[in-house]
């Protein structure tokens, strides 16, 4: 009987109750995104916090276009750099506003990714893994060579963070202070990550997971795997375009160096290295590997090659990532008879 | 004019037969386990700097030098797939040792960045400062070393792969590897095999190209990008098509720089590269692998 009761129903039925431990967990994920920057008072590890709100922004990215639809992109750094030139030029040149901007670059970043699902139609693993490889390293070149528009390696210098936000009876929110743009940042993270994990556990998802178990089976069903191909990569990069603009806005400087191709697999990395096909996991891979050559400062020069290490023994001995190593050590900690679900 | 195009046409087959040595290892790793090696390019660096050091420092002969880089890069090659390739096949996995030599990668450019540093080495061989003149056209003896050398190896892969009992049957297990394992053939030695035979002529190009690359640490990005492109032109797995998209994107390369921009160079080499995935996936000789277009 009791085996019953973990046959988990694929769609589960709406829950009735208000406090679900789906909704509390998001409620406790809340809580340490508002206690995070306070535990760290140093801008050191406040600006660490920001950039790790921004690659936990790529990798769900990433991830709902490579764990969920199955499709070998390994050119996401484009759609990352797209979105933060787009939206950098459109301030700076146009004098656009920094959320129009924000909202355009978006746009932009999607359009260009359901311009690579044009060739996600036709190809598949190694072949589309190039073709989006080929992807990125043109829209790197392009912004190293179109000088009169990027300032190519030269950069784009003084962008400013978003604007304040005035909210009445509160003092306007300023993005100068560290911590508000952290919280800008990762609210628009678990923002994100709520609306992808309402994505894949929607129809939507178990279309995009039929697609990659078996695209013929999946046709046979009457699935339109093009069109959701391109719905797949369309958010998965508009996301990466999102985190483009805020790195644009933090960083105050772009340099086409940082949407290089080895950018693309760093993301690759964390979502791996978390684990690939749930949500939770490229989360703490994500942060895992933003720490980890920050923690490693002491040891200098050797500190890539830890990194490097530790992403290929990851792969050898826990190739599931993170989760599963997890869900290993929950297996035989837990008492009997507990069960363990990692939530995906 | 005529004469330019003519020189240039010269330093592109150059240059070129050179990105067909590095990618022929990629397509015949390819061709027998379905995976993409990203170390690869590191092999191609860390021949270089080997040849660099045999041949200006140690011995100061310049073909010791390619011989060493080429036994290195073999046996870097045999440590790639004991360690990665080997222990990951079984999971069937596409994406896995991608991301396994991705991390590989990251280890051998670190560490040679923490050997050689960032500043670039200027190799120059006995070769180089020579410089034939026939009419208008010059190349340095340099160049014809070059096309000497891998024409001779590309030749000799060739006769490998179509006479040799070897050959056959490393094509028989990139055909069919089930059906060549029943027919006595041990899948697992020839994968070891290409292995070898991939990342020795890796290790060579490196030393080869050592002279015409800036030599840092990271050079070898540049050219494996390039490989990877020509690789998919010319047809993933497929000896012919890879030869020819070599030559193909050297003389992009070597006509981009005269006539355009050097910056425009992998902007046209993988618009290329996209063109053709639209119009002919298959790459320019289709054979196998159609599963993936």
């Amino acid at each position: 009987m009791s085996d019953l009761s973990q046959i988990k129903s694929s769609r589960p039925i709406p829950p009735k109750k208000f406090i679900t431990p789906r909704r509390l967990c998001f409620l406790v994920a809340a809580i340490t995104i508002a206690l995070l920057p306070l535990i760290f008072p140093s801008s050191y590890w406040r600006t660490n916090l920001i950039v790790c709100a921004i690659n936990v922004l790529l990798a769900i990215g990433l991830d709902f276009v490579l764990g969920y639809a199955g499709q070998l992109n390994i050119g996401q750094s484009a759609f990352y750099g797209i979105g933060a030139y787009a939206s950098t030029l459109l301030i700076m040149k146009l004098a656009v506003p920094f959320w129009v901007a924000f909202a355009l670059g978006v746009l932009i970043s999607g359009i260009a990714g359901t311009l690579l699902s044009l060739f996600a139609v036709r190809l598949r693993g190694h072949y589309l893994a190039i073709a989006s490889l080929g992807f990125a390293v043109i829209t790197y070149q392009i912004l190293l060579n179109w000088i009169s528009l990027t300032q190519g390696p030269l950069g784009i210098y003084a962008i400013r963070p978003p604007p304040p936000i005035s909210l009445p009876w509160l003092p306007p929110i300023v993005f100068t202070n560290l911590t508000n743009l952290f919280y800008l940042i990762a609210g628009f993270a678990l923002l994100v990550y709520f609306i992808i994990d309402q994505l894949v556990r929607s129809p939507i998802g178990e279309t995009l997971t039929a697609i990659r178990e078996d695209e013929l089976s999946a046709a046979s069903l009457g699935i339109d795997a093009p069109k959701w191909k391109a719905f797949a990569f369309a958010v998965s990069s508009a996301v990466a375009g999102a985190a483009g603009c805020f790195y644009a806005s933090f960083v105050g400087t772009l340099v086409p160096d940082a949407f290089f191709i080895t950018e693309s697999f760093s993301m690759l990395a964390m979502v791996i290295v978390g684990g690939m096909g749930t949500l939770i996991g490229p989360v703490f891979g994500a942060i895992l590997l933003t720490i980890l050559p920050e923690l490693l400062r002491g040891i200098g020069d050797l500190r890539l090659i830890v990194y490097g290490a530790a992403v290929t023994l990851v792969v050898l001995f826990i190739p599931g990532g993170l989760v599963q190593a997890i869900r290993v050590v929950a297996r035989h900690v837990l008492p009997a008879g507990a069960k363990f679900e990692a939530r995906s | 004019m005529f004469s330019v195009i003519l020189q240039q046409g010269i330093n592109g087959i150059v240059l070129g037969s050179l990105y067909v040595l590095v990618a022929l290892g990629l397509t015949l790793i390819y061709g027998i386990l379905v995976q993409i090696n990203f170390a690869h390019a590191d092999i191609v660096t860390l021949g270089a700097f080997v040849a660099y050091f045999v041949a200006q420092t140690l011995t100061g002969n310049y073909v010791v030098g390619i011989a060493v880089a080429l036994i290195m890069g073999g046996a870097l090659g045999w440590l790639i797939n004991a360690a990665v390739f080997a222990p990951l096949r079984r999971h069937g996995s596409e994406l896995l040792p991608l991301i396994a030599t991705i991390g590989v990668s990251i280890m051998l450019q670190n560490a040679m960045l923490l050997l050689f540093g960032p500043i670039p080495y200027a190799f120059n061989t006995p070769y180089s400062s020579k410089v034939i003149h026939i009419g208008p056209l010059f190349f340095t003896l340099q160049n014809l070393f070059i096309i000497l050398v891998s024409t001779t190896t590309i030749v000799l892969l060739y006769a490998f792969m179509k006479f040799t009992f070897l050959g056959k049957a490393l094509r028989a297990v990139s055909q069919d590897r089930e059906t060549a394992a029943l027919m006595g053939i041990n899948p697992n030695f020839l994968i070891m095999l290409t292995f070898i035979i991939a990342s020795a002529l890796a290790g060579m190009s490196g030393a080869l190209l050592g002279p015409v690359l800036v030599l840092t640490p990271f050079a070898g990005t540049s050219v494996i990008v390039k490989a990877f492109a020509i690789v998919i032109i010319g047809g993933f797995g497929n000896i012919e098509g890879t030869i020819i998209a070599g030559l193909i994107v050297g003389l992009i390369e070597s006509y981009t720089t005269q006539f355009l921009d050097p910056g425009l160079i992998d902007i046209a080499v993988f618009a290329l590269l996209l063109v053709m995935l639209a119009i002919r996936p298959t790459g320019l000789i289709a054979e196998k692998h159609a599963e993936n277009v």
